[in-house]
């Protein structure tokens, strides 16, 4: 079955800083998310299901309750009858809530950005029967929602109620997590990624190495990307607090240099070790978003066949 | 430099605002929150361009005369500290101080000094300058800064001796003003005295200005020689067949150091020789003299002690005034027979310093010749109706001294308004514990004498009945009843005073009259209402005649003090109520159709100690070196203001000031045109 996507006019092409507005996160995912319907993606893996795959020839060791006997009445051969099987993957967001997070100029900060986009994927995955769950981490782990079919409305709850209040670190609380997600899934890891591309990257291999497949979804402000100020004016880090006077109009241009530098950095770290990796601009709709993550499931299907 | 109004430099802060305006207006600090500032490298603060001063000579003309004229306010002044001093070179300020006190009279010492002077004024240079100052417990220029010789000359040779005793401080003082407002480059002070100890009291605080040289000249003489004095007379009165008389005791001391034989002290009493005695005094010895009985014959008889010539003659005359002691005339109100008087009467009866001329009298009969006469009254427990109450108003008001003993039937009226308390109903202690006479404000000249101990004791006293009083606004409360009820009040009335005792004054109410306080207490209450004063037989050189308290009293424009010189002195020459006595003798205040008042003025006795200092104490307190001839260094504490109007610094600064201010205007025009 071909993966198809229907795009869905409504919601989720909205200004995500029009989004943030409405502040109830189930109704923002749930107008985003509407028009995706059930089973888009395949899963990776054969498994017990009604829907028939294939045929294969018996090999010692296969369950015997497999075997198709009809066929084997018919061509006196055993036939071993395999299905697809549906998702029922594990799902988890890991959420940056950093202080750094805490940060918007367009009327949405990166964090409420993050938790639509959190929102939005735990409803598109929840309508795929898939299990659902949510980290918010900063130097620790904060909020941890096991993955379950169950637990929609749960995370959704915790997003809610979600506050940057400290300053953040990848390392961690990534590794901490990796003992957490032994059963391969889904993580999708949304952060502003306020440091080194190899410190990132040896943040989350170990989740890596653990079967999951990740994405990685860089949140960033368009003032970060573009630093339009003008005037002088003294600068503080949000989660250090170090303050420092810069002179923006001499500064811009190598300012953006280094930043294109850090994103080009990191999407050659991610892709080296196969993990898909998306830079998100608060300003854009979330639709962006959503189709990225879904077009990175349907190459993840298709590299499995 | 310093400056006299150093606070006008905070008007200098006034100039930068509009600068530091300019300069921060658009200074924004608010703070940009960013996320991280991993990419933001650090580099230096570098503020938005300034707007720039296109005309900086014309700000720079404004500001600077504005700080000029600033500062010419602040009233600036170089120290005459910092005045660059060469020593030994240029023109020289000289200043002689030439002692002309009594002393300066023994033997030839006068003449020495006049020479000495002289011969100074003859060393002074074509470029010199030089002003001699006269001194004695005083000090006047003579001739001030002059480069002529002659008037410096002519000023040493109409200097004499006078009366006054040496006080080297004011000398020293007029001779460090006159150097801190010179500008040439060497000052020198030359004092020619006979450097008496009693002259100098060592810590004086002079200071003369830096550089200035002190040369002492002492003119000692011969030192032996005789020389004996009349320091002091005393007087003792006495009355043998109602004469008045008075017998003269005059000490007599010697300080040379050699035996005074074949003296004579003589006593003159108006110009006539009233007695003679021999006097031998040993070496540094002192004798006591007494002459006969003098008769007083009337007021403001003129009596000296002479004691025969020695080689200091003002010391040998010590002038006295004999005069009848004045009686305090009190006049007593009271009830007539039975009223009460008779212990009244008999306090007042005893004393002779001074006497009480007592005329007793009822309220009705009282004449406006009696209040006129009479320097205190006593209302002695008896009932004042409005119209007398208004007449003893205005005679308190005038000077009287009014004593109101508020006995059974004492009442006054409430419409005049001088009592110090009105007078309520009586107290009545006969029963029970008698009220005490206490809190007594000894500071008061009524109850000064009961101070000490031993000396009278009014807790003692009981006091039976008294009449309740409250004290009025402005009334002052000398005594009280167990320490609550007023006793003894005081209140001022125009000149004159107004004292309550709120009970009677003979024994119906209290043991007062039979008690040793009373007397001194009737004494002393109307001493001070009678204003009475022990009159001074004599004063010394130096002190101030007081017109004020003089018994002419009349306006000072028609008063004229004769003095010993003869000269004749309009008191408002003087422009106050005092005069300065500056001569030995007998000085005469004359009024218009009133008695002469006589002073007698004498030398100050401790002048005649002809003892003598080291010069070199001056000259090392003057200047701060103990180097006498030729000392450096030092400087008297001038005041800034004297320093800074010598000077005039700030009228230069304030014409630069407006000066730059046209330029500026000028400049400006010109800008504005192109």
């Amino acid at each position: 079955m071909a993966t198809e996507i229907h795009a869905i006019p409504g919601a989720r092409f909205m200004d995500p800083a029009v989004l943030a507005r409405i502040g109830n996160l189930e109704l923002v995912s749930r107008a985003v998310v509407d028009g995706f319907i059930n089973g888009l993606h395949k899963t990776p893996y054969f498994g017990a299901s009604v829907d028939f795959a294939e045929h294969r020839g018996y090999v010692p060791g296969d369950d015997i309750r497999r075997m198709d006997w009809k066929l084997w009445a018919r061509t006196d051969r055993y036939y071993i009858k395999e299905y697809e099987a549906e998702s029922n993957m594990n799902f988890s967001v890991l959420l940056d809530a950093s202080k750094s997070m805490d940060y918007g100029s367009k009327g949405i900060t990166k964090l409420d950005y993050a938790r639509i986009l959190t929102a939005c994927l735990t409803n598109l995955v929840h309508h795929q029967r898939d299990r659902v769950g949510f980290v918010a981490f900063d130097t620790e782990v904060i909020e941890h929602v096991p993955p379950s079919a169950k637990h929609m409305e749960t995370v959704l709850h915790v997003l809610d109620r979600l506050k940057a209040g400290r300053p953040g670190n990848l390392k961690e609380p990534l590794h901490k997590l990796a003992e957490h997600f032994g059963r391969r899934g889904v993580l999708v890891l949304i952060s502003d990624l306020y440091d080194d591309p190899d410190a990132i990257v040896d943040a989350v291999q170990p989740l890596r190495f653990r079967g999951n497949d990740i994405i990685v979804f860089h949140v960033l402000d368009p003032t970060e990307l573009e630093f339009g100020f003008s005037d002088a004016q003294p600068f503080e880090d949000l989660e250090s607090g170090e303050q420092m006077p810069v002179v923006p109009d001499a500064f811009r241009d190598e300012y953006r240099s280094l930043v294109k530098a850090h994103i080009d950095a990191l999407t050659q770290a991610f892709s080296a070790v196969r993990v898909d990796y998306t830079l998100l601009d608060t300003s854009k709709p979330l639709d962006f978003a959503l189709f990225r993550y879904l077009s990175a499931r349907s190459k993840m299907m298709k590299s499995r066949f | 430099m310093q400056f006299l109004a150093p606070l006008f430099f905070v008007a200098l802060a006034g100039l930068a605002i509009p600068v530091l305006l300019h300069l921060t207006q658009r200074e924004k600090k608010q703070i940009i929150r960013f996320p991280s500032l991993m990419f933001v490298r650090r580099i230096p603060y570098q503020s938005v361009r300034r707007r720039k001063i296109q005309h900086w000579l014309l700000l720079l003309v404004r500001v600077t005369a504005l700080a000029l004229i600033i500062f010419a306010f602040a009233r600036p002044f170089i120290r005459q500290a910092d005045l660059p001093i060469v020593p030994g070179a240029g023109a020289r300020e000289l200043v002689v101080l030439l002692d002309t006190s009594y002393s300066m009279g023994f033997g030839d010492r006068w003449e020495s000094a006049r020479a000495a002077a002289q011969d100074q004024i003859k060393r002074m240079g074509g470029s010199d300058r030089g002003s001699v100052v006269l001194f004695s417990s005083g000090a006047d220029i003579a001739v001030r800064a002059s480069m002529d010789r002659s008037p410096l000359a002519a000023a040493v040779a109409a200097a004499k001796p006078g009366s006054g005793a040496t006080r080297y401080a004011p000398a020293l003082k007029v001779a460090g003003g006159i150097l801190a407002e010179s500008t040439l480059p060497r000052r020198e002070v030359v004092l020619i005295s006979d450097f008496q100890r009693t002259g100098w009291r060592g810590e004086e605080g002079i200071r003369l200005p830096k550089g200035t040289v002190v040369t002492p000249v002492p003119v000692t003489g011969s030192q032996d020689r005789v020389n004996a004095s009349v320091p002091a007379v005393s007087l003792a009165r006495s009355t043998f067949s109602d004469q008045e008389r008075v017998t003269v005791t005059a000490v007599v001391t010697n300080r040379a150091d050699q035996p005074v034989s074949g003296t004579t002290l003589t006593l003159d009493v108006n110009g006539i020789k009233h007695g003679s005695k021999p006097v031998k005094l040993e070496p540094g010895g002192s004798s006591s003299v007494e002459f006969e009985p003098v008769l007083v014959g009337g007021r403001n008889m003129k009596a000296t002690v002479t004691l025969s010539p020695d080689a200091l003659a003002a010391d040998n005359t010590f002038n006295f005034i004999i005069s009848p002691t004045e009686p305090v005339h009190v006049t007593v109100v009271d009830r007539g027979s039975g009223g009460g008087g008779l212990y009244l009467a008999r306090a007042l009866a005893v004393g002779d310093a001074p006497r009480f001329e007592v005329v007793t009298k009822q309220l009705e009969a009282l004449g406006d010749d009696d209040l006129r006469r009479s320097a205190a009254i006593v209302l002695n427990d008896v009932v004042v109706q409005p119209s007398q109450a208004r007449r003893l108003q205005r005679y308190v008001e005038q000077g009287g001294g009014l004593f109101v003993a508020a006995g059974q039937r004492a009442s006054w009226p409430q419409e005049v308004d001088i009592l110090p308390g009105s007078i309520e109903n009586p107290v009545d202690r006969t029963r029970g514990d008698a009220a005490r006479v206490g809190a007594l404000e000894y500071a008061h000249p009524v109850f000064e004498p009961f101070r000490a101990p031993r000396s009278g004791n009014f807790s003692t006293v009981p006091v039976y009945q008294y009449r309740k009083v409250t004290p009025a606004k402005d009334a002052q409360v000398l005594a009280k009843f167990d320490g609550v009820a007023p006793a003894v009040i005081e209140r001022r009335v125009g000149s004159g005073r107004v004292l309550l005792w709120a009970s009677a004054l003979d024994t119906t109410w209290s043991d007062l009259p039979t008690r040793g306080v009373f007397v001194p207490f009737i004494h002393q209450s109307l001493r001070h209402l009678a204003g009475y004063a022990v009159p001074r037989p004599w004063l010394t050189v130096g002190q101030v005649l007081d017109a004020s308290t003089a018994a002419v009293k009349q306006d000072a424009a028609q008063r004229v003090v004769l003095t010993p010189s003869g000269k004749r002195v309009p008191l408002q020459d003087e422009g106050s109520e005092v005069m300065e006595l500056t001569e030995q003798g007998f000085y005469e205040l004359r009024a218009r159709d009133k008695d002469v008042v006589v002073v007698a003025a004498n030398v100050d006795p401790a002048e005649g100690d002809l003892s003598m200092m080291d010069p070199k104490e001056i000259a090392l307190a003057a200047t701060g070196t103990g180097d006498s001839a030729g000392a450096q260094g030092g400087g008297t504490p001038l005041t800034p203001e004297a320093q800074e109007r010598s000077q005039r610094l700030w009228w230069y600064l304030l014409i630069a000031g407006l000066l730059l201010l046209g330029a500026d205007t000028l400049m400006s025009n010109r800008l504005a045109k192109t």
